[in-house]
This record gives structure tokens, sequence and C-alpha cells, in this order.
């Protein structure tokens, strides 16, 4: 186990490095500098020099990437180019908690509902709650979460009043956004554990369990359940990452100071700090969540074996 | 089983810690009370330091809680401010500012000529990042000089002659002078605080202290800032609205939303959303001095010929675009100059040159095609645009224009902000630009801030060199008759505008507005620091 | 009960086989593709699926051509127009119709859907195999690449590329593809592993059938199955994150559109003509859940032991 997880770690350092690099050299592409601006072309050439002087901007490419390697080494993300003075780890630590909190919640309400949804789904197979699912599963999956934001935004916020339209000032101003995001975990949950349960169902212990002759809710959560909520986790990674990546749109609509607005943002004003910053900390997320939920799983299903886990 | 106990501890420990994580910010309490006056910006605040800023939503920020010599009244007028008057020497070229006597910093330290002098100086330096060092280093003695750091700053042209008299010598005269301090650029700074906070100058709230009628209490780049009355500021007695909550709404429709659903009292309508609201109450609109116009890249072959960039210009119908496109109160773009800019003192430069740019289908169709023999070929031209939705769409109406009148497809290229001005400065190595639809805002209330543009020949400016133009605009610079130098620009317009055609004015930017009817007097001005909280009121 | 020896042997007649018979396989000899067919035949929803999917490439591929207007035609007495019969899903906001509009996108957006499907298939399909049939030390170099490729978060690379790259439909494309084909080279390789180990693969080789001949007849038909369904699964999220794309500004061109555009184009607009959401949207739903379900439906036919 020790021994896996020091690999994993290898890997994520290699990973993180094939990133760095890539996105720094894709973003040394991007067209523009952070200082193509009306006012700045008007002044004379030779002050624009001094200022991309002054930013190390005028090297050749690979002496600003191993400047920038060395810097990241000692922790250094350096000063964003758009918010005059301001550190960059600053930035990113002041747009990370309402990100967190919108994905985090999406993601809470989405294994609530989906697993209630899922369970009763299998329980009442061919029904119409299992119906329900079914067609929860596939729209949720189907609606763009950004179509769904702004319907949920123009008649919950609006034309009901009932929850703050796009104002990030207290915490109600994150039931929209959250809800909006959940919907395609509950759909993926729900379908997920819906099919786990049908399968466990026919397993012979169950039959076993209800001929000894325990009660039908007992023999559904004692053993059912528990049985069929074990591979969820399997698909938590994933959902988490997508969450997170799909908040990007959705934080425009409803005015979320967050990281995905961010790094749009940060792209299209060719702000290069904190673009290598955002990247990197969200591939250092993404990772993170994929080897949390490989090692999880592994520690609660003997079955699976953490190296022929990947590799199929 | 024994595992699957565990996976239930891991999931319920998973949303315990979700859950109290949630609790914290839960305490975030509301405090809009109910003299708070909410309204929104649509960009983040990027930065509040002053000789750091160059957009919109920090000018209007900064011009809330800071104040220059002179603030423009609700009319766009200035009066007098941190100033109480002023003295221009008959040569035009020394001003000399006298300030209020009762003039306080937030922190209740005086607020003297020395604050001015610092500000300024730091302004006409290497260290403001702004890049609006020229809007003091075009007009004050020793400023270009200082900015290449030739000369010490006793030798620029900016002087405390004692605690409350500020000097000011200029290169030439300039009428406008007194009109300039009203911008964010001229406000004070107080250099005892300022060195103080070092580089945390500006990055937070409690680290700025204040000079104009509202404090900052809190502020976030990404959220917005909320802003107190400054009971310390000289006029505090008629500032009326004792809250102001800022905050930042990047998306139209959500912002639009937010109004209806009342949380914020004024919404800027996109031309889209304006026929619903036509009719209402609380529909406002207005123009700003911003003329958004296609520049022409005049050395680019294809574009080299007049006649080809004359029958372009001819073959818009601006009226359609400001009428059924647009629809927010701009105005049709007749000339370079907006309407309403000040020619002569008596009449506006707009009324004074007519309108120069029309529309004229058979003309375009002709000049076209002498154009199009003239050149030898047909041109395929391509219009590079910024990305923003507004320009874009009137790139696709032009591109419409194009096809319906001349029968030419012209192609759209949207590049970001960045990535535009980049071809347009023409820094990319073998890439030139055909035309481009771009947008100058005034700086100040008179047509040299637009006619000075073309002066500089840089690919920005369609590589556009003409004696003629330079000649009539540099005589304007040094003409001290107001008569004669009216004369002067509006010349210089119309060999831009038409003989040369450099730049074809497609429409002055107007804004259309919902304000609640219970707010009255918030200012909004057409050029210079954008909004006026100072003045509203409730009803 | 009944007694052994109430049965005599009597009742039994040795049926007669000819000699050269004993061999033959009466069942009709079916491909992968042919026996998925027949079982996807029987799942309703799906073939109803399909059916609409048929119907909107038919739609994307001729409405345009038949409209009697072109998408990029404008009429400025006509912007913001409600359904009419002369439009039938109305005008936008430079008098374009709409119908000809969301068909023309709904075509640019299915190209980019099957074009990095293919793409990514390609790639994919030729790396996952390359690395499993070669094996040893090939299979561990190429199989770690794709141990640190799989920890790059996907949207990101695509944004910068998109940004970095000319606009248009070819590099939506190939920003798509060049993030998408690792998991479908983990799958193919998987299967092929997993093939190269059965009896029947052993038993053809032991007959001294050639490599060629193993992985023409034997390796690519079983492989099918699992590359169609993940390619089922390809087209919509590449038709999903190219409207994603588009709704945060990153995007194809006017005139041209696509469905993202458009719903971007609607969404700006949705308070007064939420016609101009509604449609493609409702457009872009009807492909996603139909390539789902149809997804299901193919992946429930092609691999039963799958059935999830």
């Amino acid at each position: 186990m020790f021994k896996y997880i020091c690999k994993r770690l290898l890997y994520i350092v290699l990973t993180l490095f094939v990133i760095l690099t890539a996105t720094f050299f894709l973003m040394n592409k991007l067209p523009g500098t952070p200082f193509d601006d009306e006012r700045f072309s008007m002044l004379p050439p030779e002050d624009q020099a001094l200022v991309l002087e002054q930013y190390g901007l005028n090297e050749p490419v690979y002496i600003q990437y191993l400047k920038y390697v060395q810097n990241i080494l000692k922790g250094k993300f350096g000063e964003s180019y758009v918010y005059a003075g301001q550190d960059v780890s600053d930035v990113l630590t002041h747009r990370i908690g309402p990100s967190v909190l919108v994905g985090a919640q999406a993601v809470l309400l989405g294994l609530t509902v989906g697993l209630i949804l899922g369970i009763l789904a299998a329980w009442k197979h061919n029904t119409g709650i299992d119906y329900f699912t079914m067609i929860v599963a596939v729209l949720g999956v189907s609606v763009p979460n950004f179509v769904l934001a702004a319907l949920l935004q123009y008649f919950i916020g609006l034309k009901w009043g009932i929850l703050p339209v796009a104002f990030w000032e207290s915490w109600s101003s994150s039931i929209l956004p959250s809800i909006a995001l959940s919907v395609s975990v509950i759909a993926m949950i729900a379908r997920f554990i819906r099919t786990e349960m049908l399968d466990v169902l026919q397993q012979d212990y169950i039959i076993t369990a209800k001929a000894k002759g325990l009660s039908k809710l007992k023999v559904l959560m004692n053993h059912a359940v528990r049985n069929s909520i074990i591979p969820v986790i399997t698909i938590l990674g994933p959902i988490i990452v997508n969450i997170f990546t799909g908040s990007l749109a959705v934080e425009n609509i409803y005015s979320i100071p967050g990281i995905g607005s961010l790094f749009v943002d940060s792209i299209k004003m060719n702000d290069y700090s904190t673009i290598m910053a955002i990247c990197i900390c969200y591939s250092a997320f993404y990772i993170l969540v994929i080897l949390v939920t490989d090692v999880l799983y592994s520690l609660i299903d003997p079955r699976i074996r953490l190296i022929s886990n990947r590799a199929e | 089983m024994k595992k699957s106990a565990l996976s239930f501890i891991l999931i319920f420990m998973l949303v315990f810690s979700l859950v109290a994580c949630n609790s914290n910010t839960n305490t975030n309490t509301d405090n809009t009370k109910q003299d708070a006056l909410n309204v929104y910006v649509s960009t983040e605040i990027n930065t509040l330091i002053q000789w750091a800023s160059s957009n919109d939503t920090s000018f209007t920020i900064l011009n809330n809680a800071f104040e220059g010599l002179y603030r423009l009244d609700t009319n766009s007028q200035p009066q007098p401010a941190l100033a109480k008057d002023y003295k221009v020497s008959e040569d035009g070229l020394t001003y000399t500012f006298y300030l209020k006597d009762n003039i306080k910093w937030s922190n209740g330290t005086e607020i003297t000529a020395n604050d001015f002098v610092y500000a300024w100086l730091k302004q006409m330096s290497k260290e403001a990042t702004n890049g609006y060092s020229f809007i003091m280093n075009d007009y004050i003695v020793g400023g270009n000089e200082y900015f290449s750091e030739d000369i010490s700053a006793e030798e620029v042209g900016v002087k405390a002659i004692d605690e409350k008299t500020f000097e000011v010598t200029l290169i030439q005269p300039t009428p406008y002078f007194q009109r300039l301090t009203v911008l964010p650029m001229f406000f004070p700074l107080n250099e005892e605080f300022v060195t103080s906070q070092g580089d945390n100058y500006g990055l937070s709230a409690d680290a700025m202290i204040y000079s104009g009628p509202y404090v900052i209490k809190n502020y976030d780049i990404a959220s917005g800032c909320n802003l107190a009355k400054n009971d310390k500021y000289w006029d505090t007695d008629n500032v009326a609205i004792n809250d102001i909550n800022v905050r930042v709404i990047k998306d139209c429709g959500a912002a639009l939303n937010a109004y209806n659903a009342g949380q914020i009292s004024k919404v800027t309508l996109q031309s889209t959303d304006v026929p619903a609201y036509k009719d209402s109450e609380e529909f406002h609109s207005g123009s700003n001095f911003r003329t958004d116009y296609i520049q022409f890249n005049t050395t680019n072959e294809k574009l080299s010929n007049v006649k080809i960039r004359q029958a372009l210009s001819y073959a818009i119908d601006r009226n359609v675009l400001v009428d059924v496109i647009l629809a927010d109160g701009s105005g049709t773009g007749v000339g370079m100059i907006p309407y309403g800019m000040n020619g002569d003192g008596k009449k506006t430069f707009r009324e004074l040159n007519g309108d120069i740019n029309t529309f004229d289908a058979e003309k375009a169709k002709q000049l076209w095609a002498e154009g199009v023999e003239e050149l030898g070929y047909t041109p395929e031209l391509t219009i590079l645009v910024s990305d923003e939705n507004v320009v874009k769409t009137i790139a696709t109406f032009v591109q419409s224009q194009f096809k319906a009148n001349l029968d030419i497809d012209v192609k759209i290229d949207s590049k970001t902000l960045k990535a535009r001005n980049e071809i347009m400065d023409g820094k990319v190595s073998g890439v030139t630009y055909d035309m481009a639809i771009t947008a100058w805002g005034a700086d100040y209330d008179d047509a040299m801030t637009y006619l000075d543009l073309w002066t500089n020949g840089t690919p920005y400016r369609g590589n556009y060199v003409s004696d003629e133009y330079n000649s009539l605009v540099a005589q304007a610079k040094q003409e001290t008759d107001n008569q004669t130098r009216t004369e002067l620009l509006l010349q210089a317009e119309k060999i831009l505008c038409s003989e040369d055609m450099v730049a074809a004015p497609l429409y002055y930017r107007g804004f259309a507005y919902l304000q609640k009817p219970n707010i009255e007097n918030l200012t909004v001005h057409s050029f210079g620091p954008p909004i006026e909280f100072k003045y509203a009121n409730f009803k | 009960m009944m007694k052994k020896d109430n049965i005599s042997k009597d009742l039994f007649i040795k049926a007669k086989v000819k000699e050269d018979e004993k061999d033959k396989i009466v069942r009709p000899k079916l491909t992968a593709l042919q026996d998925g067919w027949i079982r996807l035949k029987k799942n309703k929803a799906a073939i109803c699926c399909l059916f609409i999917l048929i119907i909107i490439i038919l739609l994307s591929c001729f409405a345009p051509v038949f409209s009697k207007y072109k998408y990029y035609e404008t009429d400025y007495l006509i912007t913001f127009n409600s359904p009419s019969p002369d439009h039938w899903f109305g005008t936008d906001q430079f008098g374009r119709d709409l119908w000809a509009r969301i068909w023309y996108g709904a075509r640019i957006s299915l190209i980019i859907g099957f074009a990095a499907a293919f793409l990514d298939l390609f790639v994919g399909v030729t790396y996952g195999s390359v690395s499993a049939l070669i094996g040893g030390k090939t299979d561990t170099v190429m199989q770690r690449i794709i141990e640190v490729l799989i920890g790059i978060p996907h949207l990101i690379i695509v944004i910068l590329l998109m940004m970095v790259l000319p606009a248009g439909i070819i590099t939506i494309v190939v920003a798509l593809a060049i993030t998408g084909w690792v998991n479908m080279a983990r799958l193919v390789r998987a299967q092929i592993l997993k093939l190269k180990n059965q009896e029947f693969v052993l038993a053809a080789r032991v007959l001294g059938t050639s490599n060629k001949e193993i992985i023409k007849k034997h390796l690519i038909p079983n492989t099918v199955g699992v590359i169609v369904i993940n390619a089922m699964f390809t087209i919509p999220s590449a038709i999903f994150t190219e409207a994603f794309l588009s709704f945060i500004g990153i995007g194809l061109q006017e005139p041209a559109a696509s469905l993202g555009v458009l719903i971007n184009n609607g969404y700006q607009v949705l308070h007064n003509y939420p016609y101009l959401l509604i449609f493609p949207a409702v457009v872009i739903i009807l492909i996603m859940v139909c390539f789902s379900i149809l997804g299901d439906g193919l992946r429930d036919a092609f691999d039963p032991r799958m059935r999830k």
C-alpha cells in the first residue's frame, strides 16, 4: 500500500510537471501580451520596451520558463498582471472559497438526492418512481447546466422571488447555482445506484435474507443498500472534478466570484501568472481527487486490488 | 459488512465536514439597510491604486471615495471641490489653484498642496502603470523629461507655493485644463500614508485614506465593495445617501434579473432588451462621448485606394444600426466627434461641422467600381474585431451591409481584445490588418481628445501620415484664439473622415438604463468619471 | 417415483446424421455487428432514438438547403419576429431565420461531434492496439505516458488550445481530440489484452493462423463493440463541450453558428424573446437524450455482460 501510494505520488509530480510545461508554452503562444491595450500602444516604443523588461517579458521563452520553474520550486506564483500589486496566491485564496462552497454543496445535494432516487427506483422496479428516475437520469446529463442555471435564475430567482438572483453576499446566493450544478450529479448517481441495486437484489445472499424472514425494509437497508453504495466511490472522483470545471459558465450567470470565471478572464487578459497558478492548482486538485478515490475504494472493498484497478 | 460500515462513516464524515464549512460562510450577514443604495459594475474592480487604475469600474469607485480640485456637477460642469478657486496667468500657461481650508483625509490629516504634488508627480513618472501618464505629460512643463528620468522632481511644473496654494505650469495654453482636474489621475495622495503602507497601499479598504464623499468599508476585487458616508468630507452635509453597495455582476442578463428582483436600483440595458422596456417610467437613456469606428489600414495594399475606403463608408446605413440594432440611445456616427461635444463655446462641434459620414448606396457602388478598376482586382477584405458581444453584433451588421450594398463577402476575424490590439499595433510579424472596429472614449470635453490620435502615424491609427492633417492639429494646439482653433479642428475632422477616409465613424455609444423611481440625481457623465453618488438621494 | 427399468432402451432411436454434416453449425453465422443489431432491434427506446437522430441528421443536412432563407441572410425589417408560418422558429436580432440557423447550427455541432469522435477513435484505437499488441517494454512506456496524461484536466487544455489556434471548426475538433483519445486508448488496450488470452485466440494460434489474420478475424471484430459504444458517448460529449465553449464566448465566428452559439445568443435575450433560447436548447437536449439512450442500447446489444 505504502509503496503504491509513493508510486502514485511520483506520477503526480511528473504529471504536474508536464502540465506546467505544456501550459507555459501554450500560454506563450496566446496572442497578445498583458500590456496590449490602446493606451500602452500610445507610449513611445522605448518606454514600451522598458515596461516589458521590468516584467522579464523581453527574454527568450525558455529563460522565462526556467525562471518560472525556479519560482514555483520556491513556492512563488508571482504577481498578477491584471490586479495591480496583488500576489496571485492572494487572488486565488480569495476566489477558492465561493467555488468550493458551491461545488461541495452541489456534490452533496446530488449525492443525497441521487442515492434516494436510485434506491427507490430499484426497490420499486418498473413502477412510476422507477420511470421518473430514469427520465431524470437521462435528462440530467442531457440538459447543459448553463441552460438550467439560466432558467432557474429566471423562474425561481425572478418570477417567484424566492432566492437572490445574482448577488454574492450571503449563503442563500449559493443555493441556486448549487442546484443547477447538482442536477447532473443526481442523474449520474441515481442511475448508477439503480443498476447496482438491481444487480445486488438478485444475489443469493439477498434471497437467503428474505428466506430467513427478514422484513423487506431490513433486507433493503442492511444488505442491498450497503453493498450497492460502495462502488459509488469509483464515479465520485470524476463527478467532483466535473462539477468544479462545469461551474465556469454557472459562475458567470450567478456572479459568483470563483475560480472558473477567473480562469477565463485571465486567459482573455493574458494574465500569465494567474493562468499558470490556476492550471497548476486545478490539476493538482484533479489528480488528488483521483488518487483519493482510488485509495478509498481499495480500503473499502477488499476485492479490488489497487495495481490491477488502474490497468483495466 | 464491516467494510461497508467504514464506507458509511467516510461518507458521513464528508457530509459533516462540508456542512461545517457551509456554516462558516453562513455568518455573512446581509448588510443592506433601508437607506442603502445598491448598484452594480459590470467588470471586476481590478485595482483601486490610483496610479494603476485605467478602467471605468475602478474610476467609478475612485471618483466617489476620492476627490480632486474640481468635481463635475449634475450637468457635467466642473465645480470647485477641494479647490475653492483658481487663477490663470495672462499667457494661459500658469494655473494657480487655491485649496479650501477645511479639507481633511478620512483619518483626520489635513489635505495640502503637497498631497497634489506627490500624486501628480507619481502619475507623471514611470511608476504609473495605468498608461495615463500622457494626460499630464502632454501638458505640464517637464513631464516627458521627468518620465524618462532626465530631470528631477523640482524642475517639473507642479509646485506647492504654500500649504493651500498649488501651481501648475503648462507647455501650451490649454483651454480645457480645469476640466482635466476632475479625472481620478489628478486626485491627491497623502505621501506619508502611502509610503507607510508600502506595497499594501490600495489592496484593502484599511490600506487607504479617503478624500471624497464616501469611504470604502470593504473591498473585494471580484464581488464588489461597500461605501459609507465620509464624515470628514468638507461637504458631508450635502451627501444624502449613507451607504452604497457596489456589486460586481458581469452578466447582463443576470443584472437585469437582479434589477427586476429589486436587488439593485439601476441597470444598464442591452440593446436587445430596450424595445421591451422603452415605455417604462424607469427607462432612461443617454450617450457617451465615445465613438466606435472602423479603422482602415491605409498602408494595406487592398485599402491603400481611398475610393475603396470611401465606398465602404458610404455602404453602411448607420441609421439602421442605431435605430434597429442598438436602439439604446446611441447616436448615428456622422463624424468622428460625438454629438454634444464642445465646439467654439457657443455651438457644439457637430453642429458646426454637419454630417460628414452618410449612407449612400449608389455612391458606394460607384466608388467601389472605380476603386476596383484602379486597383486592378476585387479585394477580399477581413474585418478585425474584439470578442465582446456588442462589437461582434456591430461587425455582423457591417458585414451584412457590405454584402447588401456592395455585394462583397467580408470576413470577420474576432480575437480577444489583447490579441486584436497586438495585431493592430503591428507587433505580430507578418500579420497586418485590413480594417478593424475600435473605439475611443473622450478623456475631456474637447475635439482634440480625438483628433490628436491620428498624428503619430502608428499602425493602430492605420499608419496614417499626412502633413496637412498633422500641421492642422499642431497649429490648433498653439492657437490661443478659440475661433481660429475651432476652424482648424473642423477642417482636420473633414480630412480624417471624408477626404482621406482614414476612419469611418459608426456610432456614438449610448446607454439605456432602468432606474428605480425612488432615486433621483444619480448622475451619469458622458466622459471622464462615469457616475456620481454624491448628489443622489431617495425621494 | 418411477422405477429405473420402466424405461426400455427401444424407446430411443439413433438419429441419422450424414458424416459430413456432423460439424455443421446450424445457426446462421453472425458477425458481432449483426448479432448486436438483432439485439438492438428488440430495444424499442433505442430504435426510437435512432430514428429521431436520423431525422435530426437529415434535417441538418437538407433543411438549410431547402429553406427559403439562408442562415446568414439578414433583414432589418423583421428583427425579433416570433414564430410564424413564414418563419417557423421566428427570427433573431438581425432578422435571420431561426429555423435555417438552427439546422445549420445542428449540422456544425454534429460535424464537430462526429469529427472529434472519429479522431479520438483513430488515435485512441491505434495507440491502444499498438500498446496491447506489441506489449513488453513498449507497452510499459506507453502506459506510463497515459498515466501522466490522464491527470491533465481536459477543459483547461481545450480552452488554451482554442485561444492559441486560429478560430474555427477544425480548431475545436483538434482541441477536443487532443485531450479525448486517452480514454479510448485505455479501453481498446484493455479489451485486446483480454481477448489475447482467451481460448479462441489461442486455438487460432495453435492452428497456425498468422498474426495478421488473428488481428483481422478475431481481435478487430470483437473490439468493435467497445469502440462503437465509446464513440456513442464521445459524440454527445464533444457537442456538449463545444456548446460550453461557445457559451463562455470561445467558439465560432459569425455568421456561422453552432447550437452552442445559438444558445449563447438566446440566453442574452431570454427575458423578451425566450424562443431564441428554447428552440436551440430543445434541439441540443434532444440530440443528447437520443445519443445517451442509443448508447445504452448499443452497450446492452453488443456486450450483454456489461449491461449496467
